[in-house]
């Protein structure tokens, strides 16, 4: 397994090699000057020529590169062109905030989406399936900020029952950090738990029309054991899949869900580094994106071998 | 051929005397299975019966499409209803009517009582799950016994089996072995509960030549060895005149002739049954051969009033395509359905 994984991580490289590249390219091709921004109204020739001198943006595009590679492979992801603070710092900070609203988002994703799914494909073209897909398609078409906003509204203002804006870190107060998590949270679970849902319905279809579940039948084992041991480990390949990118996705950052909820998350990080063009901040932001994805990618690999014995060969 | 003639009679003495006889092990009468959206009255499983006595074989042969399956299938409770439908019918096994029982305890007797082996090796056996596991979880299911107990006698089941091996084999997964010996740990989880009746629905069919051999007289041996009837499910006439007792003739969803495997083979009386032995009729000279049997099974919409194999049948006449033939008594305990049964009666019409 260990070996497997080390094989992964291998293979992982060249990608991280490839997107550093774009990370870097993206930002050349940006239109506006960082030199211009920095010097706001001063437009002192001397003082421009000063700037880019001092962060060598006159060096040729591919010394610009590795001088910049060299940087980050030893940590320093610059500094922060609008706010001089290291950006390795900046995403520090925000990272565990966002990391925190994703694993509660996907808690609740996969709490919901996973069981409703299998319902909905036992009960195919009953009632009950009905309904849980008219209630996967709102959750699809429902806009995140829209719920959040209906939410607010209801929970905070109205009720009264949990705080509507605003993080603390769980350092401080736990419980009132547990607190200011579940509507964020939720909005965003319960977005992904439609497609989940989805997904996992798919899949349970699928995998209940097998010969080894008729099998699983004729050995006169009962329904729950037919289905989550024998039909759900079957239909777990695509659930994880769809569930590692959604992660993925929501270690980008949730723009719009911490703007309504006034969270400090990476999405609000990405947002404000393009508006002021502050190029170190995207760059850092970009590639510790990546690399999740990467590694969410790892994640899925390690996971379908767990869940699929026959991938055990492949190592 | 003495064991036949004590069934015969036995079968005699019910059907004449009231006087209490041993009740075979399953007695399946006049079942009846219809699919949703099938036309009016045309059942893919028509007014079937037959009886099995303990410790014999029962093979239903005919071919692809004639309700072999399902009928086992429906024997099992496996037939996903909707869209299949039990219009009319009883099946008693052990003295119960399958079809009367709760899902609970049809689940009860499925695996333990009554076991089934499937066409399919290959994909019969969950790709997540090691063999050993796979037949401890029937053994547990159905008896009171620990998990190490249960996996011994999985363990014991996979010598019984002849799987080379089985301590390595029971930690293995289904994709590490080939298709007969995936069939035979099908064999062996069927069989993991001691069941009275085995069915075996075209268990070779999948396999290579070489292998097919070998299973069936895995299966041969370990009924002798267990005493359990079987139901065999298969179109290779071969494997019939090798294990059946008894046979049963299906066409398109009814039974077409029924009786011991010397009368079928010796003696068949159904021109359905004569093509599948590719056999010349019996009756005077040499008539020409009927190497084959021309056309298809018709598909649910055009199927005939009558006897369903009239459109086939090199004998038939007017009356065979709008009037269903009756099952008729050739000699006690063998049957056929068709106008022209018995044979030698008819021979003027025939030719």
């Amino acid at each position: 397994m260990l070996r497997y994984i080390a094989r992964r991580l291998l293979i992982a490289l060249p990608t991280i090699l490839l997107v550093s590249v774009l990370v870097f390219a993206l930002q050349q091709l940006l239109p506006g000057d960082p030199v211009l921004t920095m010097a706001g109204e001063e437009r002192d020739p001397q003082v421009l020529a000063f700037l880019r001198e001092k962060y060598r943006l006159d060096d040729p595009i591919p010394v610009q590169y590795f001088a910049w590679l060299t940087q980050v492979i030893q940590g320093n992801l610059g500094i922060s062109l609008r706010t001089d603070i290291p950006v390795l710092k900046l995403i520090l900070t925000k990272l565990p905030v966002t990391i925190e609203l994703a694993i509660f988002a996907m808690i609740i994703a996969l709490a919901i989406g996973i069981p409703a799914g299998i319902i909905s494909a036992v009960k195919k073209g009953k009632a009950i399936d009905y309904a849980t897909n008219v209630v996967a398609l709102s959750g699809l078409s429902i806009p995140n900020f829209w719920l959040g906003i209906l939410l607010i509204m209801l929970v905070s203002v109205q009720w009264q029952l949990l705080p509507a804006s605003g993080f603390v870190p769980p350092s401080e107060d736990l419980w009132l950090n547990i607190k200011t998590m579940i509507m964020p949270s939720f909005v965003l679970g319960t977005g992904l738990a439609a497609s989940l849902m989805r997904h996992t319905r798919s899949a349970m279809l699928g995998v209940l029309r097998s010969d080894y579940i008729r099998t699983a039948r004729a050995k006169g084992l009962l329904a729950p054991v037919v289905i989550w041991k024998h039909a759900l480990r079957n239909a777990l390949m695509p659930i994880i899949t769809l569930a590692t990118l959604l992660f993925g996705e929501l270690l980008a950052g949730a723009v719009l869900t911490e703007q309504i909820f006034t969270i400090p998350g990476f999405g609000k990080l990405v947002v404000d580094a393009v508006f002021n063009r502050d190029y170190a901040v995207v760059q850092g932001v970009v590639l510790c994106t990546a690399v999740g994805f990467i590694f969410m990618n790892l994640l899925a690999d390690v996971l379908y071998v767990l869940v699929n014995p026959r991938l055990r060969h492949a190592r | 051929m003495i064991n036949e003639a004590a069934l015969r009679s036995r079968e005699t003495d019910q059907a004449v005397a009231p006087r209490p006889s041993p009740e075979p092990l399953l007695r399946v009468e006049n079942l009846s299975i219809r699919f949703d959206g099938a036309p009016k009255g045309v059942n893919v499983v028509d007014d079937v019966s037959f009886s099995l006595a303990k410790g014999k074989t029962l093979c239903i042969v005919g071919e692809s499409g004639c309700g072999k399956s399902v009928t086992a299938l429906s024997l099992m409770g496996l037939l996903p209803t909707p869209p299949a439908r039990i219009v009319q019918g009883a099946a008693y096994f052990e003295g119960k009517d399958l079809f009367g029982l709760t899902e609970r305890e049809r689940a009860d007797v499925r695996g333990n009582r009554t076991a089934m082996i499937f066409q399919e090796p290959m994909t019969s056996l969950n790709p997540a799950f090691t063999v050993g596991d796979q037949i401890a979880e029937g053994i547990m299911r159905h008896r009171k016994v620990s998990k190490a107990e249960a996996w011994e006698r999985a363990l014991e089941m996979l010598r019984r089996v002849r799987i080379p091996a089985p301590e390595k084999r029971l930690k293995a997964y289904p994709h590490e072995m080939s298709g007969g010996m995936r069939q035979r740990v099908m064999i062996a989880m069927a069989l993991a509960n001691d069941p009275q009746l085995l069915i075996a629905d075209e268990p070779t069919t999948a396999l290579d030549v070489t292998i097919q051999a070998q299973i069936i007289s895995l299966i041969r041996r370990l009924q002798e060895e267990s005493g359990m009837s079987m139901i065999l499910i298969t179109h290779d006439l071969g494997v019939v005149a090798e294990v059946a007792d008894e046979v049963a003739v299906m066409y398109a969803g009814r039974v077409v002739e029924s009786g011991s495997v010397e009368a079928i083979f010796e003696d068949p009386q159904h021109p359905y049954t004569i093509g599948l032995m590719g056999s010349v009729p019996s009756l005077g000279r040499r008539q020409g051969r009927l190497a084959t049997i021309r056309g298809s099974v018709p598909p649910a919409e055009l199927m005939p009033k009558g006897c369903r194999f009239a459109p086939r049948c090199p004998f038939a006449e007017a009356r065979c395509a709008t009037e269903p033939p009756p099952l008729v008594d050739v000699t006690s305990g063998h049957q056929a359905r068709c106008w022209y049964a018995p044979l030698e009666q008819h021979r003027g019409a025939v030719l």
